[in-house]
């Protein structure tokens, strides 16, 4: 896609336990962008809020929500989603005509307001999976993650060791939940088993959040900043809701949406043309399989390579630079967080971790049981 | 993740209601298979899997499923994991550990989740023959089928 559509200002917050109230953050962190932008909520023409009425303990959540973010007596939408599809659906819409302007707002406060597991727990077969009480976010991807070990030949030594470069990514990002100063994996692999083979610190940690992002149509762009980022393409894909009955060992339906998006895009060759990819790795089998099944990286290579740093800032693919979201989960808001950085990255403000000058870059969110869906945009500079 | 706590800046507002769904045809006829301890499954005319639990539709090939099977009460471990932990209502909490596992019954395309028993986990590996353990006297129909042992 052309220069239609762009992103031209976020502002993110993260951490384990921000001390605010859902209203206070979201204000917040809408303010920011405002301001860097500098405009008032005037100058949005739609908002898309991104939460989810389950951890809100309300329904329609999002009605409390308009006032904080300056969406009343304006268009309002929500995603019940993770935050990347609200950014997807500001660009259709923007695309669409009808508006010039988007303010995309995600957010969750799992860090301490509630179990941040409810949300997928409560998407399983009430009638099923929920009879038996066997299933939950994190015994399903304890499969995944054996089932991944053992098509790759890898030992639980090794999700120490990615999940060490992970967490040592997020060390230089001062917006984390969970950092390791240094590739430690004995801090790893000391941590409790939860379902084996998965650790504690294998496993993303509980997370408040929030993101905005500003989309903006190409004149419009060009007016609001110097720099826009532009959309150039996007994609998302759903698998089986049924997961006994999915190839576990990489995710169809995240290869799905990565094609759509690089058609859009133009791209015929993305393990050469993508020079960064934030992707939202849960848990620390995530990130090379998601690499790989996207196309970025070689099955094969990918999980000793990530788990050496060899996706580091200084590398032609740099993964994950912010530590991803094993270093923070915001649920809803990591894969707007992860368009948020990939913006940053883009436009050289990516401060301590800013892995070289990518040109275009890769943002990836998911939601369901063990990657069941995923949605990926692509953006360049 | 810390339980609900009771203090003036977070106060607890604890959400707790049941629901009663009706099952419908499919997973009804299932759970009476258990009581008779047969495991039923439903084959798909288009691609020939048998699919279990029994469902309404094919996905793959959008079609609707008719045909009832008799599943082996044997089969194949796929994957499995001892957890450490138990969930409920999102919460955690520790547990002994306890092993469950994806074991597909013969004669089905997919695997059920199920418990494991009888076995050191350090000597389980795909591709084991397991075996349906019943229990008539569980305390609701999804536990007539116990668990899978070792075959």
């Amino acid at each position: 896609m052309d220069d239609k559509v762009a992103i031209v200002g976020i502002e993110y917050s993260q951490g384990d336990d921000l001390g605010l109230t859902r209203e206070r953050l979201c204000f917040r962190t809408v303010r920011g962008v405002l301001d860097k932008l500098g405009i008032d909520r005037h100058a949005i023409d739609c908002f898309i809020l991104a939460s989810n009425d389950f951890l809100e303990g309300r329904t329609i959540s999002n009605v409390f929500e308009d006032g904080p973010v300056g969406a009343y007596l304006k268009d309002e939408t929500k995603v019940e989603m993770d935050g990347i599809n609200a950014v997807v659906y500001g660009a259709l819409r923007i695309l669409e005509g009808n508006y010039d302007t988007a303010m995309v707002i995600a957010h969750s406060l799992c860090g301490h307001q509630v179990s941040p597991y409810l949300q997928v727990q409560y998407s399983l077969d009430p009638t099923y999976d929920r009879q038996l009480g066997l299933l939950n976010e994190l015994s399903g991807a304890a499969l995944q993650a054996r089932a991944y070990l053992r098509s790759r030949g890898l030992d639980e030594g090794w999700l120490d060791r990615a999940a060490a470069a992970a967490l040592a990514n997020g060390a230089a990002n001062d917006m984390v939940t969970r950092s390791l100063d240094g590739a430690d994996e004995s801090k790893v692999a000391s941590s409790s088993y939860l379902y084996e083979p998965l650790r504690e610190m294998h496993c993303y940690p509980p997370t408040d959040g929030a993101c905005a992002i500003v989309l903006a149509s190409a004149g419009r762009a060009r007016e609001l900043t110097d720099r826009p980022v532009w959309i150039r393409g996007f994609g998302s894909s759903i698998d089986s809701y049924y997961f006994a009955g999915r190839d576990l060992t990489r995710s169809a339906s995240a290869a799905d949406a990565a094609r759509r998006a690089f058609a859009m895009a133009g791209i015929s060759d993305p393990a050469s043309e993508i020079g960064l990819a934030e992707v939202s790795d849960l848990f620390a089998y995530q990130a090379p399989l998601l690499a790989a099944s996207m196309g970025l990286a070689d099955a094969d290579e990918a999980p000793r390579r990530f788990a050496e740093g060899g996706f580091g800032k200084d590398a032609r693919l740099a993964l994950n630079p912010s530590g991803g979201a094993l270093s923070a989960h915001p649920v809803c808001a990591t894969g707007a967080v992860r368009v948020a950085e990939a913006f940053r990255q883009l436009r050289g403000e990516a401060g301590a971790v800013q892995a070289g000058e990518p040109r275009l870059a890769l943002a990836h969110g998911q939601d369901g049981l063990c990657l069941q869906q995923n949605t990926v945009v692509v953006l360049g500079i | 993740m810390e339980g609900l706590m009771g203090s003036y800046f977070t106060p607890a507002v604890p959400m707790d209601f049941g629901y009663n769904y009706r099952l419908g045809a499919y997973l009804e006829r299932y759970l009476d298979g258990l009581k008779e301890k047969k495991i039923l499954g439903v084959r798909c005319s288009g691609c020939g899997k048998v699919l279990v639990p029994p469902r309404m539709y094919c996905g793959g090939c959008r079609l609707r499923l008719e045909e009832w099977v008799e599943l082996g009460t044997e089969g194949e471990l796929v994957e499995f994991t001892v957890g450490h932990v138990s969930m409920s209502k999102g919460r955690l909490s520790q547990a002994e550990p306890f092993t469950i596992g994806l074991v597909r019954p013969d004669g089905a395309a997919l695997p059920l989740l199920a418990r494991i028993r009888g076995a050191d986990p350090a000597a389980l590996r795909p591709g084991m023959r397991m075996r349906a353990v019943w229990d008539p006297d569980a305390e609701n129909e999804y536990l007539v089928l116990s668990h899978y042992e070792p075959a």
